[in-house]
Parts: structure tokens; sequence; C-alpha cells
């Protein structure tokens, strides 16, 4: 956009910025008829403002409206070229809402939602891309995943925003193992409860029950029951969590069965979403 | 003296709103003078007006006086002051002189009974002092303290009530109030102008635009004369000093605007209609909320398409943007909440509603959602434009208000690099996305070099992402509450 004296409406409102900063007590404002014309020189041309001050305050209202409301679009541009193809189908949208479930209640799953997502040929959903590599920028085992399970776009997205790339911290530049990165975490399980992880959904159940009922098995216990039903064998869970929904809500035990309870509903559903065969 | 429980401090609020917003007063550190004896209970209330607001509270009679603008009474003051004293937190000690007079005065014209500062209920069977009390709109005051849950106020298009017409009291006492208040607002718009010629006079080199208090002074005096939007956009604006390197530009458009809407507002009997209720609204003129919902409704599948959270002061606002499927017309819905309050949860992003929409007077954007039709619908989509479309649509909503600072739109659009920027681009053009940070990475990785469906909100600093609309949902990527001030799931 340009006026009659040829100055851009971008020339006429420097100007007056630099006008403005020393202010009219030293410098008269810009002469209205040099850098706005037609309509707006008519709306600030008012002889009942007489001081300069006034006459300033005028100009640049009028300039600030005839600057906004000239909203232009830029000029075309080339789009970014996109990543390489990924033939592998995006998880499902209850498996993304999962992952954020997870990630605020029970994170110790997130390493088994990541491994089983990749096992069984799905990838990450584009939008959880950054999140997830900003939850993971500094442990390489589980980047290293992220960037399996996010495929091309990973890199694609590093290459475009520096800022998600792993740091050059000496730890970050290990190189983790193929067997690391496909490999669930050992979880301290004391020995007296090992063989639950094997054992059938009703022996489990029974154990955790008769346990949280005679109070041999207490809040003191949380961390490792946690970690055995994160990896008990997985056709065990609904059992186990049938059962510790039955608890009585007066024992004392009752508090912590919910919890439970709650945590091997989520790795079920969990897994019986990831398990699902993608539709390619 | 026994002092009063709580549940009656609870009993005389004229709504749980009041008792809501009284509670944060409610501790010593807010006030300076308390003081109780065996009539009456006092002190002064730091807000965000220039001077302290003096309260007294009659607790034997029941009355109240305040020096705050609001015409609600008892007002949160008044009440604070009560759940002061009914914590323990006043001593006794012996009444100031004005104290004093106000309790002569009041037993003097104790037959009146009913005045503009007192109610006649007693704590054990409270009166409704709606009935007794002109509560027609509820002042700007102390930047939001009013607000409440259901009590939907905002900065940026005028503010409500959630006083119902039933509960206007006499006409006169109505029209003497409503002219006070225009005065004080021309009163307050006439400094604000003459503020802003000393900002030209001076210039922005002035090392006095550095100090907040410059600026805090001057909306100060604007809560006090009922213009607390003007007073808000006085306060954003101290954040823009020095705030980039091209602040300088930033802050003399800004004064612009204030000026425009300072001489706007000063002549609204002679602009037509709808533009002097934009002025007027924008000003901080407050549109009672049933007024509001008492209008035409526009009746549509509204989808809702984007959500921003911003903090304002001592208030989180959250926008949500909703677009008319068969009419293509924006809405904005606002909602606020303060410290440990919650946000609006109702209109969730990517999902459309049968709803009729009650808008506020003039051209602009603000509505309020009346009846629900039927339950959401999800998935749905915002219809989307092009570009240069895009930029139709928010240039023509900024010639009708120029002061607006965001303005909605979906693009169907790809992501580019322009120098050390990304834009939304294409056939038609491109416009610059501000920010970065993991929404600009997600919208990054979701477009991932193809077309997306985007709603945004234009700024007048550039474009901000706010929902990225998939085929099969939404990805809601505003910028988002601070879940550690207000509840905002």
């Amino acid at each position: 956009m340009t006026t009659s004296m040829n100055v851009t409406v971008q020339e006429a409102w420097s100007r007056l910025v630099a006008a403005a900063m020393l202010g009219t007590d030293r410098r008269d404002p810009p002469d209205p008829s040099d850098v706005i014309a037609g309509l707006i020189a008519d709306v600030v041309d008012d002889t009942v403002r007489s001081s300069p001050s006034e006459r300033m305050l005028a100009q640049v209202a009028a300039m600030v409206a005839v600057r906004r409301a000239g909203v232009l679009p830029g000029p075309v541009l080339p789009r970014a070229a996109g990543p390489p193809p990924d033939s592998r189908p995006v998880c499902i949208p209850a498996a993304t809402d999962r992952w954020h479930h997870l990630v605020s209640s029970w994170p110790v799953l997130e390493d088994e939602w990541m491994l089983t997502l990749i096992a069984n040929g799905w990838r990450l959903p584009p939008e959880l891309i950054p999140e997830v590599l900003a939850r993971h920028r500094r442990d390489p085992i589980r980047r290293a995943r992220a960037e399996v399970a996010g495929g091309p776009l990973v890199g694609w997205l590093v290459g475009h925003l520096p800022a998600f790339a792993a740091p050059q911290a000496s730890n970050a530049r290990l190189d983790p193992s193929a067997e690391a990165i496909g490999e669930l975490p050992a979880l301290p399980i004391p020995p007296d409860l090992e063989p639950l992880l094997r054992a059938p959904g009703s022996e489990t159940a029974r154990a955790l029950v008769g346990g949280l009922a005679s109070g041999a098995l207490g809040i003191s216990h949380r961390a490792v029951l946690v970690n055995l039903l994160s990896r008990m064998r997985s056709d065990a869970l609904v059992e186990v969590a049938t059962a510790l929904q039955h608890v009585d809500p007066s024992s004392v035990g009752y508090p912590l069965a919910s919890v439970l309870e709650d945590l091997a509903r989520t790795r079920h559903r969990m897994l019986d979403e990831l398990l699902t065969t993608p539709q390619t | 003296m026994a002092s009063w429980s709580l549940e009656q401090v609870e009993a005389i609020a004229p709504t749980p709103a009041a008792f809501t917003a009284a509670r944060p007063l409610a501790t010593p550190t807010r006030w300076v003078g308390l003081g109780a004896d065996g009539e009456a209970l006092w002190g002064s209330c730091r807000g965000s007006g220039a001077e302290p607001y003096d309260t007294i509270v009659d607790h034997v009679g029941v009355g109240f006086s305040c020096t705050c603008p609001s015409r609600r009474r008892p007002c949160k003051h008044a009440i604070a002051l009560l759940l002061l004293w009914a914590n323990g937190q006043i001593a006794d000690t012996l009444a100031p002189p004005s104290v004093a007079a106000w309790l002569a005065a009041r037993k003097v014209s104790d037959t009146r009974r009913v005045s503009d500062t007192t109610t006649t209920s007693t704590p054990s069977e409270p009166t409704p002092t709606r009935d007794s009390i002109p509560a027609e709109e509820v002042p700007s005051g102390e930047a939001g303290e009013d607000r409440a849950p259901g009590v939907v106020v905002s900065d940026a298009v005028g503010e409500v009530s959630d006083t119902a017409p039933d509960e206007i009291g006499e006409t006169p006492d109505r029209d003497r109030a409503r002219n006070e208040r225009v005065e004080r607002m021309f009163a307050g718009l006439a400094e604000l102008d003459r503020w802003l010629d000393d900002r030209m006079r001076t210039g922005l080199a002035d090392p006095a635009l550095a100090s907040y208090g410059t600026w805090d002074q001057l909306a100060a005096r604007l809560v006090d004369a009922q213009a607390g939007s003007l007073a808000n956009r006085i306060r954003r604006l101290a954040g823009l000093v020095g705030a980039s390197p091209g602040w300088h530009s930033d802050v003399l458009a800004e004064l612009g605007l204030l000026h425009l809407l300072s001489q706007a507002g000063r002549r609204l009997g002679s602009l037509p209609g709808p533009l002097a209720d934009a002025v007027a609204t924008t000003v901080g003129w407050q549109v009672r909320q049933a007024d509001v919902l008492g209008g035409v409704p526009d009746t549509d599948e509204w989808v809702v398409a984007g959500r921003s959270d911003t903090r304002e002061d001592r208030i989180e606002v959250r926008r949500h943007w909703l677009r008319g499927q068969r009419s293509g017309r924006w809405a904005l819905v606002l909602s606020f909440a303060a410290y440990r309050q919650s946000l609006d949860t109702s209109l969730v992003v990517g999902t459309s509603v049968a709803a009729d929409l009650h808008r506020y007077p003039g051209p602009a954007l603000r509505a309020l959602v009346g009846e629900r039709h039927a339950d959401p619908i999800d998935p749905a989509r915002s219809p989307s434009v092009d570009i240069a479309t895009a930029c139709d649509e928010v240039g023509s909503m900024l010639v009708a208000e120029p002061w607006l600072d965001r303005i909605p739109f979906t693009a169907s659009a790809a992501v580019a690099v322009d120098g050390a920027r990304f834009v939304l681009v294409d056939g038609t053009g491109s416009l610059p996305l501000l920010g970065g940070g993991r929404p600009f990475a997600t919208l990054l990785a979701v477009a991932g070099g193809g077309v997306v469906d985007v709603t945004c909100e234009w700024t007048p600093h550039g474009v901000v992402p706010l929902t990225i609309h998939l085929a099969d949902r939404s990805i809601d990527w505003g910028p988002g509450a601070d879940d550690s001030f207000v509840s905002a799931a």
C-alpha cells in the first residue's frame, strides 16, 4: 500500500515511530501531507488539534487503523518438503489417549506401550512425536525407541527444529544396543512375589487379595506390587483386576486394592488397543 | 462481643459468587486499620484501585458502607470484613470518628432502613438483599475480583453481571447511578487522553515508561473511572515496554488505539448504534448477562473450532472460538477463573453443538451460550478458507473494530520456511506463524509438508495456531492455562 506521495505505509509508520521516540517537545510530528494521503489526511488535518502532541496522536491513531485493516497475505512460498514416507499405520486414537493417561498416572507402563506399538507395526501419531522427544530428550534408550516408533518423521522434524535434537551431553551420545532398545527394563520384584509373574490369574488374584485382606501386603508394598502388575503375564490381568475390585471396601487393604485394580485394567486396555492388527 | 458464625456471613452474601469473591480478601494482609467494637467493624482494603476501599459493617443493625464502586450490598469487602471477624482476626478497639459518624447517621435515618448503602436484614434471618438494592451493572472494580464461575466478565468486550432484570432497584436510583457512572467514565477517558498527550510530548524514550508505576497508576485511575477494560489494556501495554527490539512500534500502535477508543468513547452519542455499542463495551461499559440472554438467539450447529487461555492480571481468561456450520459466522465465548477456580470445560474443541448463542450488542464476536438443543457431535470441523480469504475476513473485522487483538480463522494451508521463521502458506499467499516450542512443532509434524486445516488466532504480532483438524479428530494445541493456578482440564 502506498500513499500519493509514493511513501509506503510502512515508511510512514517508521517516521512516526522515530518522531514518537523523541517526543513532540523536541521534534514536531511529521507533516501529515508528507506521509498520509486521502481520507486519512482529512482526518488528521484537523485545525481543532492545535498542539503538536495532539496532531501526533491523531496521526498515530489513523495510521494504526489503516495498518491493521490492511492485512495482506505475504508472498506465496514453496511448502516445506515432506518427510520420507512411512508405510506403517498410525496407532488408533484410543492408544494415543492411553499414552497421555499413562504418562500422567502410570509412567511405569510407558516402556511397554512404546515397545508393543513398535512390535505390532504401528507408528507414533505425528502429534505425539514432539512430546515424546521432549520427554525423553536425555534418555538415549527411550529416545531411540521414539525414533523407531516415529519413523522418518522424527529426523525430518529435528532437521527443521534442532531444539528437538538429542543433547550433546556425554550420556546422550551413548549408543544404546538393539537389545536395550527392544527389552523392557527390569523392575525390582522381591523373590517371594516373583513366582506370581508367571502364575495363572486365579493364583495371583488369590495371593494379592489374601495378602491385602490379612494385612500381609500393605501400602509399604505398593511399589513392588505396581512392578508386579506391570510385568505379570498379560492374560492374567482381567482376573486379577476383577478380584481386586471385590476387596471389601471396609478392609484396610481396600485403598491399595483400588489403585492396583486401576493399574491392571489400564495395562489390559493398553495392550488391547495396541495388539489389534493394523489395517494398512 | 460474640462474632457472627461463618454460616451467618454466608447467609448475608447476596449471591454465592459474592461470598466466593470475598474469600481471597479475608486475610489481614490485605487490610489496614482493622478494628471492631460492640457495634461495628471497619478497615481499609487494598485493591487495584488508586485508593484503598474504606469499609464499615454495622453488625448489630446490619448495614454496610464501602467506598468501592460495586453497587452490590454487601460488597465483597464487607463480606470479607465479616469473615475476618468471624475467624477472630479483628481485635477490639475504639472506633475512629468516621465510623462513629457513620453509625450516628444510620441511627438518625433508621426509620428509612433502606438506603444505597445499608440492608435491614439480620444475620439469622437474612432478607434477600437483592430486593432492596439497586444491583445494576457490577462494575469492573478490582480487575475481576467480582468475577466468579457463572459471572462472565470480559476485559476485551465489556463486562456483565449475573443480576437479573427483576433485581433492579427503582428507576430514579438506577438512572442516577447510570449518569454518575457515565460521568466518571467520561472523566476517565479525558484523563486517559491527557496522559497519552503527555506520552507524545515526552516521547517513548522517556525513562518513566520503564517504570510499571507509570502505567499502573493510570490503570488504577481508570478502574476507579469504571473503565476497567481500558485499565487491563494499559497493564498489558506496560508489559510491551522493552519486551522486544521493536517495542517502540508496538507501544506506539497501542497508544494510538487507546487514543482512538478515548476519542470514540467521549463521542458515543454521535456514533452509529453498533459502533457505539462496540466502543462502550470495549471501554468497559457493562452489559447485563440477562439482557444478552434476552436477545434474539443465533441458532446453529456451532463447531468449537479453537481454544486459547491467557493470564490477564490475576485472572485466567479462556477463549472458545465457535463457528456456525450454516452461517459461517464466528463467535467468541469467554470464561474466567481466579486462583484455584475452574475454567469452563463444557465446550470441547473438535465437537459441534446445536445451540442458541446470544450475541453482545454491536458487531462484537462475543456471545453467551444459551439453550443447547442436543449433545455435542464428535468429530466436527470448522469450514476452512484459503489464506487470502482469511486475510480478507480478518481485515473486515478490523475495519469494524480496529482495537480487536485476536481474530479467528480456519485455513487449509501447509507450513513453509521463510528465512528464520515459519509461515502458513497456500497458493494465495502466506501468513507468519507466531511462537515456537511444542505446539508449533506439533503443527509441523502433523502437516509434514502437506496441507492441513488449522484454526488460528490472528494477532497484531503474528498468527497463533490453536487447533489442527484431522479427518477423525482435532488436536487442541492452543495456549493452555497454568494448572497450578486454575483447574483447566
